[in-house]
């Protein structure tokens, strides 16, 4: 009895796990390699300047890449400690 | 105990015959900064020693360090003095392209936090060997991944160790080679004394340093543009000989493939870093780990957003004024002291002292969180596991992992004045290319793939390190630029793309085609270490005090 459920718990942690990675884990790869493909194919898109600035789009894009990864491990914590947490102390439990 | 207090009397000794030598005003600053950390960070070690008496505290520090202080020390491992000055000195040459290697060495740390940290956490006990060794045979992947754990560590060392040698030579007057022998010695001492909880002290000491010298540099150069980044941008652009072109994609990177293979290496690199992986078991569980990546980013974006600046600044602001130009219109130097002008040009004598002392306490600290990763992986996985297969004694394995430091910190100081006048940037990025080809293929693996086998993971593993170092040889680096060869066998400069294949590629096929028994109790044990690696139920609770 307690074997069942406890698989079943483990079940849905592998299951709450997979959300949270797999999304995350594709948007960094993602958005690295765009930055990448960026620079790769097209360099000329990342010196085109904000309209009447002298900043360019590329050095406004790096910038918010550091953001946007720093975001993302804020967003996985968040997650992780609010819904895969509860599920493992259950399992310990069990 | 008593010969860190003779080595303390003869660095007083060294740094009193350096300032005899040269009595300019900011050494006088960059000297008593210097001894006082020195001075703090021994006195440290000698507390930490008295706490330091188990294998377990000598490589994890008991496992008592919280989150933001590992979050702190894993910043400090990764923000090298080479990374500092290196891409500073980067973006002051090429700006935009500065930001390149910044965002690269960041990529990494989500995919550790999301595939890594807690698996990692949960599996492991001193090193990530001990994931990769769980369910396989521990003799050939305990060699295997000690392998690529030293030439990591020994390559990144060289490069540190001819970086700190000649960056004391300019900043203390000293000769390049008592520089090297002082790194060495004071990297020995914290180590062998101090294990773990030393080293990660010294980590957050520097780490909190660095990041407020670095912070009072770029704000005192945007407090001279009123906090306008239009304005401060417009400036370096008329200030620079190529001109606007520093705001976009330059010539660090010449064609597709060589961009995607550098990627690789930085993005996947950061996760193979024996030194970093070996930080995860210094917290008490998985949650602690999570929170130090968090920390760990936080602080290392924050720090490569502020080298931007103070490489642009420096352009704005040195590259024009002659007091920190020779006489071909050169920094004095190199590209690489733009962050140390800079320091001059904006906080005077005060601050260039204090960068100095930062620059040299950052290279300290870094040689020894990589010099305790190689001693781990001579003593825990080659001496305990791989010969003694685990049948050892506590204490033996301790006074191994002492000897293999001191022998260690010997080799990095043999191996920085072998390397005195050699090109030496490259080996970082060797570095980073072999950890991305070799350890992290392996472990990620060895986590998640069911069908790994010690077949599969030995061949492809080693395929994977013997191609990354053939093309590192064969190619445009080593091959033109240090063998002086017209041209180069192999055209590219990142290897990575290649190596990671070649691993991947032997890995699954050696493992899939694997029809061993022992092969088939591997794979049956898959399903016992997934459960430990994603709940932590039966990891080591921390060492009380």
């Amino acid at each position: 009895m307690n074997s069942q459920k406890k698989s079943e718990i483990y079940n849905t942690l592998k299951k709450t796990r997979a959300q949270i990675s797999i999304p995350l884990t594709v948007l960094t790869v993602t958005s690295y390699f765009s930055f990448i493909w960026v620079i790769a194919f097209k360099p000329n898109i990342f010196g085109i300047m904000l309209p009447g600035t002298n900043i360019s789009i590329g050095i406004l894009l790096g910038f918010l890449l550091i953001l946007l990864i720093f975001i993302i491990t804020l967003i996985y914590v968040y997650l992780a400690n609010k819904k895969i947490e509860p599920i493992i102390n259950k399992i310990k439990n069990v | 105990m008593y010969r860190l207090i003779i080595l303390l009397g003869l660095l007083f000794a060294n740094t009193a015959f350096s300032f005899n030598a040269d009595e300019s005003g900011h050494n006088l600053v960059a000297i008593i900064m210097f001894v006082l950390f020195v001075g703090i960070t021994l006195l440290i070690t000698y507390w930490a020693s008295k706490k330091t008496h188990t294998a377990k505290s000598f490589y994890t520090a008991g496992g008592n360090i919280n989150g933001l202080q590992n979050g702190l020390a894993i910043s400090g491992d990764f923000m090298s003095a080479a990374s500092f000055l290196g891409i500073s000195g980067l973006v002051y040459l090429s700006g935009f392209d500065g930001l390149i290697y910044s965002i690269g060495f960041l990529i990494g740390w989500p995919i550790i936090l999301l595939l890594i940290a807690e698996p990692l956490r949960n599996l492991g006990k001193y090193s990530f060997s001990d994931v990769v060794s769980f369910r396989l045979k521990q003799k050939p992947i305990r060699i295997l991944a000690a392998c690529g754990s030293l030439s990591t560590v020994i390559l990144y060392l060289i490069a540190q160790m001819v970086g700190a040698g000649k960056l004391i030579e300019i900043l203390f007057g000293l000769p390049y080679y008592s520089a090297v022998i002082i790194v060495g010695g004071l990297m020995i001492s914290y180590v062998t004394f101090g294990g773990m909880l030393a080293t990660t002290w010294v980590q957050i000491i520097k780490a909190v340093l660095l990041l407020f010298g670095a912070t009072v540099i770029a704000f005192l150069v945007l407090y001279q543009f009123q906090f306008n980044f239009d304005n401060f941008f417009s400036q370096a652009i008329n200030v620079h000989s190529e001109g606007n072109k520093i705001m976009a994609p330059g010539g660090l990177i010449s064609d597709p493939l060589s961009a995607i293979s550098l990627g690789l290496a930085l993005m996947f690199g950061t996760a193979g870093l024996p030194h970093i992986l070996m930080r995860f078991f210094t917290v008490p569980d998985a949650i602690e780990a999570r929170k130090s990546v968090v920390y760990a980013t936080g602080f290392i974006g924050y720090f490569y957003i502020l080298t931007f600046i103070i490489g642009f600044g420096a352009i704005v602001l040195i590259s024009n004024n002659p007091e920190y130009l020779d006489g071909s219109g050169k920094l004095i130097g190199n590209n690489n002291m733009a962050a140390i002008h800079l320091s001059h040009a904006v906080g005077g004598d005060i601050l260039l002292g204090f960068i100095s002392a930062v620059a040299f306490a950052t290279i300290l600290a870094v040689v020894s969180g990589l010099t305790l990763a190689g001693a781990s992986a001579i003593s825990h996985d080659l001496y305990a596991n791989a010969f003694l297969k685990g049948k050892n004694n506590e204490k033996m394995e301790m006074r191994v992992s002492k000897m293999s430091t001191i022998f260690l910190g010997i080799l990095a100081v043999l191996l920085g004045i072998i390397f005195e006048d050699q090109n030496v940037a490259f080996m970082v990025g060797l570095a980073f290319a072999i950890a991305a080809t070799t350890n992290f293929p392996i472990l990620i693996l060895s986590i998640y793939w069911k069908n790994l086998t010690t077949r599969g993971a030995v061949i492809g593993g080693s395929a994977g390190l013997f191609t990354v170092i053939l093309l590192v040889i064969l190619g445009p680096v080593v091959w033109v630029d240090i063998f002086n060869n017209n041209e180069a066998v192999f055209p590219y400069k990142y290897p990575a793309l290649f190596s990671m294949t070649v691993t991947f590629f032997g890995i699954w096929f050696f493992s899939k085609n694997d029809k061993t028994k022992t092969a088939l109790s591997e794979k049956k044990l898959f399903e016992s270490q997934y459960f430990r690696s994603q709940t932590g139920v039966g990891i080591d609770k921390p060492s009380g005090h």
